[in-house]
């Protein structure tokens, strides 16, 4: 695993992350950003449903970020 | 077998989404996006869709073939031994590394087997063949939870923002 940020940020001025290594990909992170959104803003689930099965499957795949 | 109820006229997992049909359209929009803006070559994009559905022994992904792709039947019986195959070229075994690791392995991915991804594809290019990946690991996981039904199918494309999802 690499300990430091393999993308850089395609945003200028904005340090690497998740959303500006999506940003080398517009309309990929575009059509993301909308499921994603949609996904926590409406639904059948509640929020902490939604948080705590978050959590877990980041623990499960051990993803500090 | 699946225990969801959904519509029996649609591919099996393309009616399963649709039990949410906002998700279900900007889920076909999303990985549609992948394969329409051709981001990436089609054939690349398929070898690494069914290698991840072999890593996964995902039938239900298995029996989609994306005809238009160019992968051939010979290329197709060859991914689990593509380390040692002649079939695939330098681009093509720079990706397939990723899908061998993505879905098992992540944290195995080495800087150097990265810096090959780069060297091949580009900044954006990894992003969008990362991504990728990531899609047919999700899709094989959501198929197997699901319980999706095999349903052989020749598809133009195997999601397409603007058809159903086989």
């Amino acid at each position: 695993m690499s300990t430091l940020p393999r993308v850089s940020s395609a945003i200028p001025g904005e340090e690497p992350s998740f959303g500006t290594a999506l940003a080398h990909q517009p309309g990929l992170a575009g059509a993301f950003g909308m499921l994603y959104g949609t996904f926590w803003s409406k639904g059948a689930l509640d929020h902490r449903t939604k948080e705590v099965t978050r959590m877990r499957n980041a623990r499960v795949t051990d993803c500090g970020y | 077998m699946t225990w969801l109820n959904a519509d029996e006229g649609s591919p099996p997992f393309d009616a399963a989404l649709a039990l949410r049909p906002e998700l279900r359209e900007l889920y076909a929009a999303f990985y549609g996006k992948l394969w329409d803006d051709e981001l990436l070559p089609a054939s690349l994009l398929e070898l690494c869709r069914l290698r991840v559905a072999q890593l996964h022994d995902c039938a239900s992904e298995l029996a989609v073939r994306h005809a238009e792709a160019g992968v051939s039947d010979a290329q197709v019986a060859a991914l689990p031994d593509w380390q040692s195959s002649e079939l695939f070229d330098a681009q093509e075994r720079a990706a397939l590394q990723l899908a061998e690791k993505m879905p098992w392995q992540h944290h195995d991915l080495t800087d150097g087997e990265y810096a090959e991804l780069q060297e091949h594809f580009g900044e954006a290019g990894v992003v969008a063949l990362t991504i990728g990946v990531a899609l047919f690991d999700a899709n094989c996981r959501l198929r197997l939870v699901f319980g999706t039904e095999e349903a052989a199918v020749e598809a133009p494309a195997p999601a397409s923002s603007q058809g159903p999802i086989y």
